[in-house]
């Protein structure tokens, strides 16, 4: 192999550590982490490698690496970690790194995951949704009956929160885009099978497949399924409301019984946004002793959600109530968040529907995804099977220990 | 002394279940003519060793055969000041590992009160040897961390102190840090030297006396006796010393010999250039005084490698953690980059280690450095292969420290060696002698530091295998040289960092005033330790054939003018090698000597059926071998009887000749490993004994016996699950040949 020139960067090492990796320098490289790591691929397994590159500061190495991203956060790593440099945490916050490479522009990134500028982060949306709201509706408590109609009409409703989604989603696909061309210029892969890839990385993520096979924070998977699900349920259901109001020109579809699509789609998806999120939040308590409680990078989201969750549900359960004082300012506050998450989409965590998307998908592209059998199959490896089945033996023996804790 | 001896028999411990004690008594009172018997059950508790005080005081016992568990057992317990105690061990020897009530047990034991009740009978109480005047103070040569804390150590004692120092000040190479390591708990940040406070401390001591600029001559005597004669300020000066601590420290590898790591290049520094720069003010790099940001540390510079030193200097990474550490602290922008083979921070310094790694301006890698070339601008690449990634690695940097490893200053170059031994050569011409150009020439022969007058040589021998450093080869007893009263510490003794040497200067300070106490009193120290006996010597039969000064492994033994050799007494550790070196058999000890042993083996038992077999046992390695066999309950063949002595060092042909014309069929001598890199207490007594049974087929055809008899078998303490298998197999060795014809006799 030719010789390769490294240079290590300080800056890239201080923010690594700024962003929640404070522990990164603790790694003294004995690849624990590799070994007990299941969703890891046995052809360069991570995250040991990410952890040299991250402790030296070798910033070009994450150029187009898409192993920070197959990386689910288990925290297996973490947990057996023999020095405590917590690689879940650590790769978690190289993540957040590789994010502002990719989203532009990159400084949002930085605003977004920054506590002190939390207030300024709602401030900026809420100010914008009161302007629309007083030029267009009733920024104040109407009087009567509880419509939210009244207090912000319709059609600005779809005006900006279209566009704050587009503005969200088109960063991420540019993004997500940027990140594919730079993972295959890094890995050397030209073709693939592209369709093959993404249906494989949906059928994947639809069941969640690849989350479960973490250990320590596997229940962790079922907090992320319920979200992942509700969004769909929530997605649907205003689709169905687009549906109702554009197209079939209905009058108010939300008024409708109980017993109707949009109503249920609303509803679990209600109950299982907060249901996920507490679960989530729980999860993360529960396992802090064993691998952190994790940065702020990684509760944003999870707050942010949950506020839209509570807040959706508070808005709809004092509107039955008839608790008018109540019901709007919640209805405003639900519409603030959802505006956030929309605007802040692809500079948050949230971002990691792109590019962990991206690098599942190139993981089936290049093929090296098949190189890795699914944990039910393994079975006992050949002897002399080489140094692939060396790592898998060992990764079982750390199996093996895990089950007898 | 009119003896009285008393027979004290425990039937504790499992040695009345084994054996039948009351048989003793015929033994002991009409065989061997004991005065006093008495059993007990327990002889180590208050009331059984009341009894035997009793006796003392009430009937006049004065020689006491206590017939109970290994003498190195309660010790304490079964000590009457004032009389002969003998211990016949039958506890380990028969109790623990023979099959209980049977004949063969019994004749065993039996045995052993008869052998203990004999060797009562030859010992007598010792009388110490006592200089006419003995010297308190002591000589610390080496006035770096480690002799100084030697002198504090020992001055703080009470004691007075000499302490020379070659270079002009104190403070060797500590007082040329920047900064130094941790020195404490939490072990976490460099601290600012406290070298000042440590030389302040010492030239202000009352009772220490310094000497700068000072080179030793010539140290001549023994320990509480020893004339010193040092070259100070070009004049010289001769005072007394009762102790010697050697503490002369070491000096950095030649990093000149590092041509492939770069060294020829201005800006590829040692670690030692790298304190005077940063003491200087901002790191900055020799070829243009350019500010360097990017600083790697080769570590393992010359270290580990066989074309160098092949050893772990051991302070190198800690230095180059260190130094990391202030190149961060000076610029917080700078990086360093520490390339290393394998990390080592010995004890509690792995607590800095982790610090330093937590600094993210400091990047470490395992790896193999293959090179330093020349990048622009008078940059440096250093390439490495073997790296943490797997991957070959070309690392840019500003400036490239060396981390070069320790040379004991005992050690002399190869070409010194030659230098000198020109010099040597034309001395013994100009005198009229010849040289001899085959003659070997052996480094600690070279005079450079203590300059000792003592017949084997003016330095103190190095170990084989200790690469020049005058390490001890005793693992436990780590600043024992194999002078007595000299005593090594800090660096020159093994490679070690400032902490390691403050703790080794104490300990050899400490070592150095037992010494001196010890030869006030008369008795010996480590390994002997409380000893009081000596070799004593009857002149009048000696024929000055110098075995004894050859042999001798601690110098004690010098000749006069007439080739007539005598001890000195107080370099002397008792060990006894003299005695069996002696073919004349005129050195003996008050309770150990030739004659002693031999009559063991008249007054033995040997029936004409039945196999006798006796081993000569070590009493540092193999005798705690054979009781650790005994509390692992090991059965051993009941053939045997196990006798004690000081090192086989004291096998003296004519036991062999004694036992096996007594009807004894074989012996079997249990000793250390050979070679003096084996911790043996007394260097290499084993390994002579094998000489001296090199003869043995001259004695044995004599007497028309196979030479096969005897045998020296090698074993360290750890061996004693193999010793009843070692046994065994000679016994099946004996049974093959004829059982010995003298038995009729």
């Amino acid at each position: 192999m030719a010789e390769q020139v490294i240079k290590p960067d300080l800056d890239f090492v201080k923010g690594v550590i700024a962003a929640g990796g404070d522990s990164l320098k603790k790694c003294y490289q004995c690849a624990t982490c590799s070994v007990v790591c299941n969703v890891t691929p046995d052809k360069n397994p991570f995250p040991r490698k990410e952890m040299i590159w991250a402790q030296w500061g070798l910033k070009e190495k994450f150029q187009g690496n898409p192993d920070v991203w197959l990386c689910h956060q288990c925290n297996d790593c973490t947990a057996y970690c023999p020095r405590g440099a917590k690689p879940g945490e650590v790769l978690g916050a190289i993540r957040k790194q590789t994010i502002s490479q990719y989203s532009s522009p990159g400084f949002l990134v930085n605003l977004v995951n920054n506590k002190k500028f939390m207030p300024f982060l709602f401030i900026l949306p809420a100010i914008l949704l009161a302007v629309v709201i007083s030029a267009t509706g009733n920024l104040g408590i109407p009087e009567g009956e509880i419509v939210f109609t009244k207090f912000m009409p319709v059609f600005p409703i779809q005006i900006v929160f279209t566009l704050a989604l587009i503005f969200g989603v088109g960063v991420g696909i540019m993004g997500m885009k940027k990140f594919w061309a730079d993972m295959k210029e890094a890995n050397g892969v030209t073709s693939g099978d592209l369709k093959g890839s993404i249906t494989g990385m949906l059928t994947e993520l639809l069941s969640h497949e690849k989350f479960k096979e973490c250990d320590v924070s596997r229940d962790r998977a079922t907090s992320h399924l319920l979200v992942f699900y509700s969004f769909i349920a929530l997605g649907i259901a205003t689709a169905l409301g687009v549906l109702y109001i554009d197209i079939l020109h209905m009058e108010s579809p939300f008024r409708f019984g109980y017993g109707t699509p949009i109503k249920i789609f609303g509803l679990v998806g209600a109950v299982t946004i907060i249901a996920g999120t507490f679960l989530m939040m729980s999860n993360r308590f529960k396992n802090a002793e064993k691998v952190g409680l994790g940065s702020y990078f990684e509760w944003h989201p999870i707050g942010l959600i949950g506020v839209i969750g509570v807040s959706g549900t508070l808005a709809w359960g004092t509107r039955v109530a008839n608790m008018a004082g109540l019901a709007y300012p919640i209805y405003f506050i639900h519409l603030v968040g959802v505006l956030s998450l929309f605007l802040y989409l692809p500079f948050s965590k949230l971002a990691h529907i792109f590019y962990r998307g991206a690098a599942l998908s190139f993981n089936k592209y290049s093929g090296r995804e098949a190189a890795v059998q699914p944990a039910a199959e393994t079975t006992a490896p050949a002897a002399g099977a080489g140094t692939e089945s060396a790592h898998e033996s060992e990764a079982e023996s750390g199996q093996g220990e895990k089950t007898r804790e | 002394m009119e003896k009285k001896i008393g027979v004290y028999i425990c039937k504790g411990c499992g040695i009345d279940e084994a054996v039948e004690v009351d048989k003793f008594e015929e033994v002991a009172t009409k065989e061997m003519k004991a005065p006093v018997y008495k059993t007990h059950d327990a002889l180590c508790s208050p009331e059984g060793l009341d009894l035997i005080k009793g006796d003392i005081e009430g009937e006049g016992v004065n020689t006491i055969v206590v017939t109970a568990c290994s003498p190195r057992a309660k010790h304490k317990e079964f000590t009457f000041p004032g009389c002969v105690v003998e211990r016949a061990n039958i506890r380990e020897f028969v109790a623990w590992t023979q099959e209980p009530r049977t004949e063969d047990t019994q004749a065993l034991a039996e045995d052993y009160v008869r052998l203990g009740v004999s060797r009562a009978k030859s010992a007598d109480l010792p009388e110490p040897f006592l200089l006419d005047e003995t010297e308190m103070s002591v000589l610390v040569v080496g006035g770096g961390i480690s002799g100084m804390t030697s002198a504090l150590g020992a001055a703080d004692a009470g004691y007075n102190v000499a302490l020379v120092e070659k270079n002009d000040a104190l403070g060797g190479w500590a007082g040329k840090m920047y900064k130094q390591l941790p020195q404490s708990y939490p072990f976490e940040s460099i601290e600012t030297p406290t070298i000042g406070a440590t030389i302040d401390r010492v030239t202000s001591h009352d009772k220490i006396k310094v000497f700068t600029s000072s080179v030793v001559e010539k140290i001549a005597g023994v320990p509480g006796q020893y004339d010193v004669s040092i070259k100070t300020n070009g004049g010289s000066e001769q005072f007394k010393s009762g102790a010697v601590v050697m503490a002369a420290g070491w000096r950095p590898y030649d990093a000149g010999k590092l041509e492939h790591l770069g060294s020829s290049n201005p800006n590829v520094i040692t670690n030692m250039q790298m304190e005077e720069i940063a003491s200087a003010g901002k790191i900055t790099r020799p070829s243009d005084g350019k500010e360097a940001k990017r600083v790697a540390f080769i570590q393992c510079a010359g270290s580990r490698d066989a074309n160098h030193l092949p050893y772990c200097s051991s302070y190198c990474c800690l230095t180059s953690l260190k130094q990391a550490a202030y190149v961060r602290e000076k610029n917080p922008d700078a990086m360093a980059y520490i390339l290393y083979k394998d990390m080592r921070t010995p004890g509690q310094y792995e607590l800095f280690y982790k610090s330093m790694q937590d600094d993210p301006g400091v990047m470490l890698t395992k790896g193999e450095v293959t090179g330093v070339s020349e990048a622009p601008g008078g940059n440096l690449f250093v390439s490495l292969k073997d790296s943490l990634l797997g991957e070959e690695i070309k690392i840019e940097a500003d400036l490239v420290v060396l981390a070069t490893g320790m040379v004991p200053n005992t050690k002399i170059e190869v070409e010194e060696l030659a230098e000198w031994k020109a010099k040597f050569d034309e001395k013994l011409k100009a005198s009229g002698g010849q040289p001899d150009p085959k003659a070997p020439l052996e480094p600690h022969k070279v005079p450079n530091i203590l300059n000792l007058d003592y017949k084997q040589g003016p330095e103190l021998p190095v170990l084989e295998e200790a690469y020049g450093f005058t390490d001890s080869n005793y693992i436990c007893f780590q600043y024992e040289s194999r002078r007595t009263g000299i005593y090594t510490a800090g660096s020159i003794r093994q490679p070690m960092h400032m902490l390691g040497s403050i703790e080794d200067g104490m300990g050899a300070g400490l070592k150095a005033i037992q010494i001196v106490e010890a030869t006030k009193n008369g008795y010996s120290v480590h390994p002997r330790a409380w000893d009081q006996t000596y070799p004593e010597v009857n002149l009048q039969k000696c024929t000055s054939c110098k075995r004894c000064t050859e042999e001798c492994p601690f110098s004690a033994i010098e000749e006069d003018e007439k080739g007539t050799p005598f001890h000195k007494m107080s370099r002397c550790r008792r060990c006894g090698t003299c005695l069996g070196s002696c073919p004349e058999r005129v050195i003996n000890f008050k309770d150990f000597s030739i004659n002693m042993i031999s009559t063991l083996f008249k007054d033995m038992d040997i029936p004409e059926e039945g196999m006798r077999i006796v081993a000569l046992v070590c009493e540092n390695d193999a005798y705690p071998a054979l009781d650790a066999a005994a509390f692992n309950r090991i059965k051993i063949n009941s053939a045997f009887r196990f006798i004690p002595v000081r090192c086989l060092g004291n096998l003296n042909l004519a036991w062999v000749a004694d036992a096996l014309s007594k009807g004894i069929d074989g012996m079997i001598l249990l000793g250390c490993k050979f070679g003096e890199n084996y911790q043996c207490h007394f260097v290499k007594g084993s390994e002579l004994a094998n000489e001296r049974l090199g003869k043995v087929q001259e004695t044995l055809g004599r007497l028309m016996l196979e030479s096969e008899r005897v045998k020296l078998v090698q074993l360290s303490i750890q061996d004693y699950d193999k010793l009843p298998d070692m046994l065994n197999e000679f016994a099946d060795e004996i049974e093959e040949m004829e059982p010995n014809p003298f038995k009729e006799f």
